[in-house]
């Protein structure tokens, strides 16, 4: 996070890491409603995390926007955790799968000896013959939860974008910053106005030695007009 | 999941290293709390819950990452990460066979070897991860880290101070 500055105060800062985080999670939007850009859409939960975190410690500093946005990207985060579920899960099975038909493909062969063709009775014996069907059916309704999950999380995002939940944010996130503009650039006339009143003064303190000096000279100057030329011996 | 603890007398105006400071020791004190038992298989929310903190933790210093001395912060957020990374090791698996179950539980007896075997490896994995997160949550660990993080609110504290 950049121009984050500590002699500022929460609220202003808060404002500067939500417009980050939520500029992040909508960039992944257009990748991430394509089903199988997988990597989008966990680089937008990993996104509406970091937003949902964020507003945890400061949303109270953004108003009712922001608690509001803080649960929707909670819901996001869920939704888009139960894809990547499925997404890890369905190589771990097919792998799981693979190796059992390996195992048994290995152990039919070495059965079958020395024998010229493989009897088809070995395999219907394979050990773990009885675990494929599960197997299968495990990764068609993974297949199938994902097709779901996917539905829900677009519907969801649309729905978010309809309701305007992210550009309220973005409002009172604008909001809070052009204040803070104000603020800064008021403190800088302020501090600009201080430093002119300063030479101001020390122009006018200036002035006043010069007119006190000038008087001074003027009186003496009057004192030896009054006083007249003194006369030699007098 | 636990929820965020609400971190009292904190304004919006507030100095940035005063609210770093307020939040930063009540996040560190939600990890510490939610450390007890984690290793307990049987209940899995208490790793998701401890994670979750960690988390929280995690977001609160990068958000007040300026308010910090670079080094002490730095060692700091390295710890945090590598309970994290050790929890989330543990969390995956506990999911994964909480989801199998569900799944086998509705399947025909003769259709559950299979997802059978694969949460018994599961289950190998499972401890396995519990393993490497033992020493992650071992008390003179964690009260080394809630020290560490003493130190670093103590230090945004004093920046407060410094700059009122």
């Amino acid at each position: 996070m950049k121009k984050l500055d500590r002699h500022e105060p929460l609220a202003d800062n808060a404002a500067r890491i939500v417009r980050v985080r939520l500029k992040e999670m909508r960039s992944f939007g257009p990748g991430a409603l394509e089903p199988q850009r997988t990597g989008a859409q966990h680089d937008m939960r990993i996104a509406a995390k970091r937003l949902r975190y964020v507003l945890e410690s400061t949303e109270f500093c953004l108003g009712r926007s922001a608690a509001t946005a803080r649960r929707r990207a909670r819901d996001l985060q869920d939704l888009l955790g139960e894809l990547h579920d499925c997404d890890v899960m369905l190589p771990r099975v097919e792998g799981h799968l693979a190796e059992l038909r390996e195992a048994d493909a290995v152990a039919v062969r070495e059965r079958a000896g020395e024998a010229s063709d493989l009897d088809p009775r070995l395999a219907a014996r394979a050990s773990h013959r009885t675990s494929y069907r599960g197997l299968e059916m495990l990764i068609v309704y993974l297949q199938a939860r994902r097709g779901l999950l996917f539905d829900r999380f677009r519907e969801f995002w649309v729905e978010q974008e309809r309701a305007g939940t992210w550009d309220r944010l973005e409002r009172a996130v604008a909001r809070r910053l052009r204040a803070a503009r104000e603020r800064r650039r008021a403190a800088k006339r302020a501090e600009q106005a201080r430093h002119e009143l300063e030479a101001a003064e020390r122009e006018k303190s200036d002035a006043a030695l010069r007119a006190a000096s000038a008087a001074a000279d003027l009186q003496a100057a009057r004192r030896t007009v009054r006083g007249g030329i003194p006369r030699p011996g007098g | 999941m636990a929820k965020a603890r609400p971190i009292s007398g904190l304004s919006a105006e507030e100095p940035y290293a005063t609210a770093a400071a307020k939040i930063v020791a009540v996040r560190a004190r939600e990890v510490a709390d939610h450390s007890h038992r984690v290793l307990d298989v049987s209940d899995i929310e208490r790793v998701h819950n401890m994670r979750v903190a960690t988390r929280r933790l995690r977001a609160a210093l990068e958000v007040f990452e300026p308010c910090y001395p670079r080094r002490e912060f730095k060692a700091a957020l390295a710890e945090v990460k590598a309970i994290a990374d050790a929890l989330g090791e543990r969390r995956d698996r506990d999911v994964t066979i909480a989801a199998l179950e569900d799944f086998a539980e509705g399947m025909r007896a003769p259709d559950r070897p299979g997802v059978s075997s694969l949460i018994e490896k599961l289950r190998a994995e499972q401890t396995e991860a519990n393993a490497e997160l033992e020493p992650f949550v071992r008390s003179e660990r964690l009260a080394a880290l809630s020290e560490r993080l003493s130190e670093l609110v103590i230090s945004a504290q004093a920046l407060a101070g410094s700059e009122a």
